[in-house]
């Protein structure tokens, strides 16, 4: 194969293969498109590329802890609570990748096939109305262009294919999906559950509908995939590919297709805008290795880098015709950017259900879906926060007192069942302000060409509102409910930490406040979709990967409507 | 196999052997290379019967069997900031100086009655230095950890699953 324009010239490029870019990746190359799919980092195959996946807690040398010297070097991704020993390989280092915090942010990444998607905390709940009008309702960013019902035949469309397990809990503000069956709550959640139905309206205790296979349908099985083994050890990636990622699912169906060409280390410098037929025709790449730059060509594009180096490649694509970043007339590129605050928690101790336990491992916890300001503004804080629910149970045994025999004997009695313990985290929505920007660096570039991305994004005054308001309205509930023994945190963790940043390149009807359109398209080059993180106009409360797929299976379908009608 | 790699093996293997020997008849040095801290052969010596005397042997594995002092030093070597790797070393220097006083020798010479006396008044803080508490603390902790840890107590005593396979989320406690 030679290296000429026809070898680099596809009918889609896809830039990242992660969370969306995956998606993309797949729905193109079923629909007949020659598809290259760009990966700045390693390749990473489903069952080869797992290196710790198999191994008992003893076979890490640190048991499990990061070095120090790692840690010293790379604080800001030793923040990030899954960046342990059994899956530090999938983390970007601080040091490999330099940014730029005008104001502290925790950037957490994962540069190599799959992106994110292995380590992701797979939780998948749907958006409805109440978040898609919040912005239009409550007077902040812009309205969302497109609402509940443009995207729920899109989220149906990817829960079926990725195996989403849930209950059907019939609520207005967290729509129901294509469920696997739910897992069991324990007792203690099930009577929280109970307990608030009871005790407030419009409150609500559900079992967390996640990316994993408690049922695996012959779709399923037919990607290669098989049931939830419940080991809780998915950030090493999955043998049985039990819950969903990119390299287990769209990636490999991608290939099957004939129509993929997979290319890791291909860092994208920047998008190529031809003045004269007014449209992107392809993508500058670096080789990560090599530092090698080729172009490659393709008839759509699509953006799905991750969120913020998403904005990255078009604040760094420009041209004539853009010369501020791509698609950016609006001026709002790399604006309003935003993410979810995550920096409340609570726990306590529950003193009933004294003979259950729980057995087993569960991979995902209960859910309380947003139940501030949801029907109407109630609060002096704008939006609201959904929180986790989990408990479980310790034993009296393992005392650490003494030495010798009596120590020995202690650590070798599992004891009486302790306490319940139970605990919440929150995950508050933050609203996208002017003022959260994106920019490039003036003067630093990193070791393939681009310029260090600049992120200047902090808390505001809603935030710390918020956080109290979660502080005092899940005491009261934890306090009714019985539980005793409350403490509640504030982590003080930087924005980023949340792993959800969003925005700056946002929807929006107006090319004059926004970047894209209804379809994700860039409103100013119609060959050019972002359907990651970026094209968030607001963040909700909800883990937002399955948003993200759903948008990019939907963007998909339309690009290729609009390419048989030669409009692009 | 092929045959890159049974050279490579052979070297390392051939490499391993050639440093046994000097290790072993190198009183001074610890029994592998340590990047931050100092420990030498003597208090190699010493640790071990410290973390045995923490977890002995008994019709179980005790620290000896699970080499938990090598454990305890490679954590305070690896994973340990560098104020705190100073707390050991400063620490374990200090419990020398104590046991020298108490039992007028090193504490691999004290006898158990000794010994057992010695760290019956750490654990009630009965007039010891900080710094003998801070040392000891960090040894138990981790000598704990490396029982508890190991693959005899995850497989014989709180055993743990791979693979479970199952999630009940409220059961009857098992009462044995």
């Amino acid at each position: 194969m030679g290296n000429n324009n026809e070898t680099r010239t596809f009918d889609a490029i896809v830039i990242g293969s992660g969370m969306s870019g995956g998606w993309a990746a797949k729905e193109f190359c079923e629909k007949g498109l020659k598809t290259l799919l760009l990966e700045r980092g390693r390749n990473v195959v489903h069952l080869k590329d797992y290196p710790t996946t198999n191994m008992y807690p003893w076979e890490f040398k640190h048991r499990g802890q990061v070095p120090a010297d790692i840690v010293e070097k790379n604080p800001v991704v030793s923040r990030c609570y899954a960046f342990r020993e059994d899956a530090m390989h999938f983390f970007v280092k601080d040091t490999e990748h330099p940014y730029v915090q005008d104001k502290p942010f925790d950037w957490i990444r994962g540069y190599q096939v799959g992106g994110k998607s292995i380590m992701w905390a797979r939780q998948t709940q749907r958006w409805s109305d109440y978040d898609f009008e919040g912005p239009a309702r409550d007077g902040f960013s812009v309205d969302w262009p497109i609402r509940y019902k443009d995207i729920a035949p899109w989220y149906s469309y990817v829960e079926k294919f990725a195996g989403i397990s849930g209950n059907k809990d019939g609520l207005p503000n967290l729509p129901d999906g294509e469920f696997l069956p739910p897992l069991e709550l324990s007792c203690v959640e099930n009577y929280f559950k109970d307990f608030v139905a009871k005790n407030y309206k419009d409150r609500h205790v559900i079992y967390a509908r996640c990316a994993h296979l408690t049922e695996p349908q012959p779709i399923h099985l037919q990607q290669g995939r098989g049931q939830c083994q419940k080991r809780t050890l998915c950030q090493r990636g999955c043998p049985f590919g039990g819950y969903y990622n990119s390299n287990s699912t769209t990636i490999p169906w991608a290939q099957r297709t004939g129509n993929l060409t997979l290319r890791p280390f291909s860092v994208v410098h920047s998008i190529i805008y031809d003045d004269k037929k007014g449209k992107a025709v392809g993508v500058r790449v670096v080789d990560a290795q090599t530092k090698e730059t080729t172009e490659f060509y393709a008839r759509v594009i699509f953006v799905n880098a991750a969120a913020y180096n998403t904005n990255l490649i078009l604040l760094n694509s420009t041209s004539n015709r853009f010369p501020n970043g791509f698609g950016n007339d609006s001026g709002v590129l790399g604006k309003y950017v935003a993410f979810h605050n995550y920096r409340g928690h609570i726990s306590a101790k529950y003193d009933g259900f004294k003979d259950t336990t729980t057995d087993g491992r569960t991979p995902t916890s209960a859910y309380l879906p947003r139940f501030r300001n949801v029907f109407k503004q109630e609060t002096d804080f704008l939006r609201g926060y959904a929180a986790g629910f989990s408990s479980g149970r310790g034993y009296s045994g393992g005392g650490r007192d003494g030495f010798g025999e009596t120590l020995k004997e202690n650590l070798e009695t599992k004891g009486k069942p302790g306490p319940w313990y139970v605990g919440s985290h929150m995950m508050g929505e933050t609203i996208p302000k002017e003022t959260n920007t994106l920019t490039l660096d003036a003067r630093q570039k990193d070791e393939w060409g681009v310029p260090l991305l600049k992120i200047s994004i902090a808390y505001d005054d809603n935030d710390e509102k918020m956080l109290k308001d979660f502080f005092e309205q899940m005491s009261e509930m934890y306090t009714k409910a019985g539980f005793t023994d409350i403490k509640t945190g504030d982590s003080k963790q930087a924005p980023g930490l949340d792993i959800h940043e969003m925005g700056g390149a946002r929807m929006g009807k107006d090319p004059k406040t926004s970047i894209l359109n209804e379809w994700n398209q860039v409103h100013t080059c119609k060959n050019v979709f972002v359907t990651d993180g970026a094209c968030m106009t607001s963040t909700s409360t909800q883990n937002p990967s399955l948003t993200y797929m759903a948008l990019t299976a939907r963007a998909c379908d339309y690009a290729v409507s609009q390419m048989k009608k030669n409009e692009i | 196999m092929n045959r890159r790699s049974v050279i490579k093996n052979f070297l390392f293997v051939s490499a391993g052997m050639s440093l046994i020997p000097a290790c072993m008849h190198d009183k001074g040095k610890a029994s592998f290379l340590l990047k931050n801290i100092n420990v030498n052969g003597d208090q190699e010596k010493m640790l071990a019967d410290l973390t045995e005397t923490i977890i002995p042997k008994t019709n179980t594995p005790g620290a000896n069997d699970l080499s938990s002092h090598l454990f305890v030093m490679m954590m305070v070597d690896d994973c340990f900031k560098k104020e705190d790797q100073q707390k050991f070393v400063k620490g374990m220097a200090a419990f020398e100086d104590l046991t020298k006083k108490r039992c007028n020798n090193t504490f691999t010479d004290c006898t158990p009655a000794q010994k057992k006396e010695l760290l019956t008044d750490i654990e009630k803080k009965n007039n010891i230095p900080d710094d003998v508490t801070a040392f000891y603390n960090i040894t138990k902790r981790l000598t704990i950890q490396s029982f508890t840890s190991s693959q005899y107590y995850l497989t014989k005593v709180q055993v743990y699953e791979l693979v479970p396979g199952r999630w009940h989320g409220c059961v009857p406690v098992k009462t044995t």
